[in-house]
């Protein structure tokens, strides 16, 4: 079993001045599903990128920590290889190499010079992600995710996810822009990783994804923080009342950016 | 009495040495006379009138006796050290149909009318500027490639060109490579250096396309760290002929490439690739010119470019279409990327239209390496220096997936990674 371990973390933009995580603290283990809800502009996705490593903000205070090592001080591709994934929201477009070189090189990274993964058994698995989740072999045959839609990069995401294995994947906004079907090949592909050294992270502002795949703690994100954590019925409350209505509950003075 | 240069002292002692024929001897003179006169050529943005690029030492003879293993692995039909060639071994189809291949030496002796007619006539010029006239002042080694009219070769000719810096001396190399009426010939070529002894290097390259022929002309420069050299590579296209032009500048020295296509002949067409890299504290100054003389020729240049380190990348880009060039086309894109903060690059477009009815464009750029796609590469596990080189070959690809062959295009990738590797551990 891993744990990953967030705490007191305030966070700001490199290019700015504002902090934008006010002190978050979270602990998961694998084997548990985390989501993080929250209305817009609370820095679901600012401490997704913290965690991961983002150079383009800047840790003010606080910790993260895998197994109780502190990871602060790694830089992302050592933090990856610790066992973190983060599925993007945006992820970039990289022609001149395909998705299947990237992702045998990004497993191979992971292992020893005398322990790589060799061809067949890659293409092996390969194909079975692929069927897993709807996807043809072209894709893999194509530039890493040059011309892709939308829904063909978050399916992507979760291609890559499902080959690397990491201990802990952080899920960016994984269900914006899809839809249902595509929704429901994506969520597929993360209860099928689900297993006692798998733990996820999953950033929603909705909770129709969470009927697909299952939480085992639900944390609302307000201000920069979590104010609430609680289980998988949270979720379906806050469907129901909205964020506004946690926040007065709650007695919270936080301004809601979609609020007029 | 005439008061003797040294360097006409030396030019008479090869000759005699080396049995020249006269009239050879008599062009070196001329050239010779000329160089005082004439000035280094000039190139916008690429310095390099003071580096040690003059030609000054005693024509060498070049029998050095040669126990490279390395040499015994290459596969090539032609291997020419310093003017020795020591591997000639021609497919049959090249002597069935009468191709001509030989050292300069043997050109002069049994080709004399193929020289005559095509050494530095039209595609350059020996006084064009005062390297050139250094050039066939003190030119000792070299290789004539004549392809007879209408003959086309299905097997790709390769050769290796090896610049011997064992010893202190100048390599001063000419390929005169003649494609005749309706031929066509793939030719692959290799430069590199043996040793490592500071020497200049004055490498004139000339590529005849007559009517309708098409040549693929492919090279992979790997010039030595402590050579300077002079790379002139000059293609002269006459009706309806082609030229496929794709190199890849993977040097480690400082070096200036002047690359000139000159469409001469209606219909003729130019298509220019180049691939760069410099490392270290290279310059490497490369001149892409296509120039336009022929109604409905097409010229198109295409050059990506990385630097490293310290290093220096210069592209510029020529289009130049002459007044009577009607229905002319000239296109350019010039892209360096630099990997470092102290490298310098420029892209470097330059548009000469004389004529209105034509077609001509460019784009150019220099830019840094998108921190995104690092970071996203970077996410999944990959050390920076293995994210940087992905970047570099995507931002290669471009050309390399233009280039016309598979096997060069793979050539290409294996030397650029290889480059990059080494470049990037002095970063």
């Amino acid at each position: 079993m891993s744990t990953l371990e967030v705490k007191n973390l305030h966070v700001k933009a490199k290019e700015e001045k504002k902090e934008i995580l006010t002190g978050v603290n979270l602990k998961m283990s694998t084997g548990e599903i985390h989501a993080i809800m929250g209305p817009n502009g609370t820095g679901k996705s600012t401490l997704s990128e913290s965690i991961m490593g983002n150079p383009n903000y800047e840790i003010l205070e606080g910790d993260i920590l895998i197994n109780g090592q502190s990871i602060v001080g790694l830089p992302v591709d050592q933090r990856a290889r610790a066992g973190l994934f983060l599925a993007m929201q945006y992820p970039a477009e990289i022609p001149g190499i395909t998705n299947a070189e990237f992702i045998r090189a990004a497993i191979n990274s992971r292992r020893s010079e005398d322990d790589q993964m060799s061809i067949p058994e890659f293409l092996q698995k390969l194909d079975r992600t692929l069927k897993t989740l709807d996807m043809t072999e072209e894709m893999s045959e194509r530039y890493l995710n040059e011309g892709f839609s939308g829904g063909e990069k978050k399916r992507n995401e979760i291609l890559q996810l499902m080959m690397i294995e990491p201990k802990f994947a952080i899920l960016d906004e994984i269900d914006s822009g899809l839809d249902i079907d595509a929704l429901k090949v994506v969520s597929r592909g993360v209860n099928e990783m689900r297993g006692p050294e798998f733990g996820s992270l999953i950033i929603t502002h909705y909770q129709r994804l969470l009927n697909y795949i299952k939480p085992d703690v639900v944390h609302v994100m307000m201000g920069g923080k979590i104010v609430k954590s609680g289980d998988a019925d949270l979720a379906v409350k806050l469907e129901d009342e909205g964020y506004a209505g946690l926040r007065d509950e709650l007695g919270l003075d936080v301004k809601l950016v979609d609020e007029e | 009495m005439t008061v003797q240069t040294q360097t006409a002292q030396d030019i008479k002692k090869y000759a005699q040495l080396t049995n020249e024929p006269e009239w050879f001897t008599k062009m070196r003179y001329e050239a010779h006379q000329e160089v005082a006169d004439l000035a280094l050529p000039n190139f916008q943005k690429i310095k390099y009138h003071s580096w040690p690029i003059n030609v000054t030492r005693k024509l060498s003879i070049g029998d050095h006796e040669l126990n490279n293993e390395e040499l015994a692995t290459i596969q090539a039909n032609v291997v020419q050290v310093g003017s020795k060639i020591i591997q000639h071994e021609l497919p049959a189809e090249f002597k069935e149909k009468g191709v001509i291949i030989c050292d300069w030496q043997t050109a002069l002796q049994q080709h004399p009318e193929l020289i005559k007619k095509y050494f530095m006539t039209e595609a350059t010029k020996p006084t064009e500027n005062r390297l050139n006239a250094e050039h066939v002042a003190h030119l000792t080694s070299g290789l004539l490639i004549y392809v007879p009219k209408n003959v086309v070769l299905k097997q790709p000719l390769t050769s290796y060109f090896f610049q011997d810096a064992r010893v202190p001396q100048d390599y001063v190399h000419h390929l005169l490579l003649i494609a005749d009426s309706g031929s066509e010939l793939s030719y692959l070529e290799n430069t590199g250096t043996i040793g490592s002894k500071a020497s200049p290097a004055n490498i004139i390259e000339e590529v005849i396309a007559e009517p309708d022929s098409h040549i693929k002309f492919a090279s992979v420069d790997r010039l030595g760290e402590n050579t300077t050299a002079y790379l002139n590579r000059r293609g002269y296209l006459k009706r309806n002929a082609r030229i496929d032009w794709s190199m890849g500048m993977m040097n480690d020295c400082n070096i200036v490439g002047d690359f000139d296509s000159e469409l001469v002949g209606e219909g003729s067409h130019a298509e220019v690739k180049v691939v760069a890299i410099s490392t270290g504290d290279q310059v490497q100054g490369i001149d892409t010119r296509v120039t336009n003389y022929g109604k409905h020729s097409l010229g198109n240049i295409l050059q990506h470019g990385v630097i490293l380190a310290r290093s220096s990348l210069i592209f510029n880009g020529i289009g130049h279409i002459v007044h009577g060039a009607r229905g002319a086309e000239a296109q350019q894109e010039s892209r360096v990327l630099m990997l470092s903060t102290k490298a310098r690059g420029d892209a470097n477009p330059i548009l000469l239209i004389d004529d209105n009815d034509v077609v001509a464009g460019h784009a150019a750029s220099v830019g840094r390496v998108d921190e995104q796609k690092m970071y996203y590469l970077m996410s999944r596990g990959l050390d920076k220096k293995t994210a940087e080189r992905l970047v570099i070959r995507g931002f290669l690809g471009p050309v390399l997936s233009a280039l016309p062959s598979k096997e060069v295009r793979q050539i290409l990738a294996d030397m650029i990674e290889r480059k990059l590797v080494n470049g990037q551990q002095d970063e």
